[in-house]
């Protein structure tokens, strides 16, 4: 078995057909008539220009216009004055043929982009890769790999697969891709995900292991390949792939359908999203609305701090795409742990414990939390945005950033602003001293959110990135399931909603005893959503009281964590 | 010549799409669209160089236009990078 990165989850199990990279002999050929050669030029750019445009017509149609971007991008690389001036001086001033030189102005842009730091622009380079052997193969007059003819049942094998090379796939016929390069964020891996298609990519040498025609398995999931399985090995894999896609089916059949448990209690499932472009996964998981989104992603890996006007944007994009559905935003939660130099914060002997999220935004109003609060209440008018402050762990912190808020609001009246005056303020409950107050806090703010994470952390007193002590870190240790069962009832008792952003919100173990307090939403990451629908569906509170009960008479995590277990056992 | 300063909002910075929207801005017109950021000078109207400047969310880029529709064209290059550039 070799092992490579799971690029695009499934099962595929055919027959290999390798993709041989083309080798271009490029000489140093003199150029006899430079004009001449420029025409040359131009014309394979025309060629070249109409492929890419019929290959970027082809992908819109199977996978979607977004997809079918990276070939309109190949076509603004064709058409551009800067490329094709340099080509065209190469082959006038040094008197070269074309091939050599598009083969030198490309590779050296190739490698220009390949040094970048940012690995967005690095993929650059495999664009221009790839239209600099579209070039090449015009000049040739190769006609490019055929990949929409190849036989069904194929599993495509090749060192890397260029953009375009993905592009022209058939999903009906193709059962797997294996390549030696890439990586997850890389062309082709998007592209699989985007086909469904399984795909493993950086497995080692594999092009070099397999002929056309010899029997492979291509496990995305695992992200594992194998070579000539043996017959058993093979079937092993045909049930699985068979179970998957029955699994898949089946909760995608859960799209569109509300979260309603057997005996008729209506909960919601939101997403947890850390950048704007998230939103897509929401949508395609049918999220119910957004349960946190982390502003983390704007402050972090830059030079300076981002502007009123970009958080507005980021915000407005999320909540427009959301369509009036909830958007929960959490202002910014970062501390001594992360080091932002701009920020001019210290480090912090005991970051967690130190000058972090609200503590440090109520101290910088002017410079962090203002302009935040600003960005988040325009976006207001664009969607169903809700304000959620981190870490509380006293009144004084709710009324001051309240009070802000006002000042905010005041402010944009002011300016003639647009936002929504009925925007809801919530907070994260999170803190030991937040959960011991939450009766007193539910009647200040508008609604709850648990954050398991940090509330397990904080009542047990435990760093669970220390191996010596993380065996302390369960949420089903009973101070902490006491904790979330008192939040709960506090804010069920004074009116509001109350939602768990943590990961405990989509572990089967847990869902039921959430159900059974009285949890209104449910936030996890996308992915996961369609598996808690199903799971809903699927209960009945009534007889998960009964569950509850049992549960918080036990006396250690080890008692309720095995109980749940078995539990969830019958329910699946 | 004419030029304006303008700071890129787009959250990735200028990436192929934002750059592709920007220099089928610039094509319209008869004059030189170039700008600068730090010690360099990107040519607006090709993708290639625009991508090869690495401008990042957060970055101020100084449009300088020449030609005989130099005033229009400034004021389409700033307008169409304040509309966030398709994003």
């Amino acid at each position: 078995m070799y092992r490579g990165t799971n690029a695009s989850a499934g099962i595929g199990i055919g027959k290999a057909v390798v993709i041989k990279e083309e080798e271009f002999i490029i000489r140093q050929d003199k150029a006899a008539d430079t004009e001449a050669e420029v025409l040359r030029f131009h014309g394979a750019l025309e060629k070249a220009g109409a492929r890419t445009r019929a290959l970027a017509a082809e992908l819109a149609a199977k996978a979607g216009e977004a997809e079918a971007e990276i070939l309109e991008g190949h076509l603004m690389l064709l058409a551009d004055p800067v490329l094709t001036g340099e080509i065209e001086i190469a082959i006038q001033e040094e008197e070269v043929c074309c091939e050599y030189a598009v083969e030198t102005v490309c590779t050296r842009y190739e490698a220009v982009f390949a040094s970048m730091d940012d690995e967005l622009m690095r993929q650059r380079a495999a664009d221009m890769k790839d239209i600099r052997i579209r070039i090449q193969q015009v000049l040739r007059g190769i006609s490019p790999v055929d990949m929409g003819s190849l036989p069904a049942g194929s599993i495509i094998v090749a060192k890397d697969l260029t953009p375009s090379m993905t592009a022209g796939i058939n999903p009906a016929h193709v059962a797997g891709i294996v390549t030696e390069l890439g990586g997850r964020t890389s062309h082709s891996a998007i592209l699989a995900r985007a086909l469904e298609i399984p795909a493993v990519v950086a497995v080692p040498g594999i092009v070099d292991l397999v002929q056309d025609g010899t029997d492979m398995v291509v496990d995305g999931n695992e992200g594992a390949v194998l070579v000539n399985p043996p017959d058993a090995e093979k079937a092993r894999y045909e049930e699985k792939r068979q179970r998957l896609l029955r699994q898949k089916k089946e909760l995608e059949s859960y799209i569109g359908r509300p979260a309603v448990t057997k005996d008729g209690v209506r909960v919601r499932l939101a997403a947890n999203i850390g950048k704007p472009e998230d939103v897509e996964k929401v949508l395609l998981y049918d999220g119910e609305g957004v349960g946190l989104f982390r502003t983390e992603f704007l402050f972090m890996d830059r030079a300076s701090m981002p502007g009123e006007e970009e958080q507005f944007q980021a915000y407005k994009k999320v909540a427009s795409a959301l369509k009036g559905k909830p958007v929960i935003i959490r202002t910014l939660d970062i501390g001594g742990d992360k080091e932002i130099p701009y920020m001019g914060i210290e480090k912090d002997e005991n970051p967690f414990l130190g000058y972090r999220a609200i503590r440090l935004c109520l101290d910088r109003k002017e410079d962090i939390y203002r302009p935040q609060l600003r960005g988040l209440l325009r976006a207001s008018a664009f969607g169903n945005i809700k304000i959620m402050l981190p870490m509380v762990t006293c009144m004084d912190e709710i009324q001051e950033a309240k009070a802000l808020i006002e000042e905010v609001k005041k402010e944009l009246d002011r300016e003639n602003i647009p936002y929504n005056r009925e925007i809801q303020v919530g907070i994260m409950v999170e803190t030991a001293a937040a959960s011991l107050m939450a009766d007193v806090f539910a009647r200040e703010v508008d609604f709850f959110s648990i954050g398991t994470n940090d509330l397990t952390q904080y009542t047990m007193a435990v760093d669970r990135g220390n191996d010596r002590v993380s065996y302390l870190y369960s949420p089903f240790n009973p101070a902490v399931l006491r904790s979330i069962r008192h939040i709960i009832s506090c804010a069920r008792e004074a009116g509001i909603k109350v939602g768990m952003c943590g990961e405990a919100a989509s572990d089967p173990m847990m869902i039921p005893l959430l159900l059974a307090f009285g949890l209104n939403e449910f936030s996890m990451s996308p992915s996961a959503i369609l598996g808690a629908r199903r799971m809903i569906t699927r209960s009945s509170v009534k007889e998960l009281l009964a569950v509850a009960d049992r549960v918080m008479g036990f006396t250690t995590a080890k008692e309720a964590e095995g109980y749940m277990r078995e539990f969830i056992k019958c329910l699946v | 010549m004419v030029s304006a300063k303008v700071v890129i909002r787009n959250l990735t910075g200028l990436h192929l799409r934002p750059a592709g929207i920007l220099c089928n801005k610039a094509v319209l017109f008869k004059s030189k669209v170039h700008f600068r950021i730090g010690n360099t000078t990107a040519n607006a109207k090709s993708v290639l160089s625009v991508l090869g400047a690495c401008v990042k969310s957060g970055d101020e880029i100084e449009f300088i236009c020449e030609g005989e529709d130099e005033k229009e064209a400034l004021d389409s290059m700033i307008k169409v990078v304040e509309s966030g550039l398709g994003e």
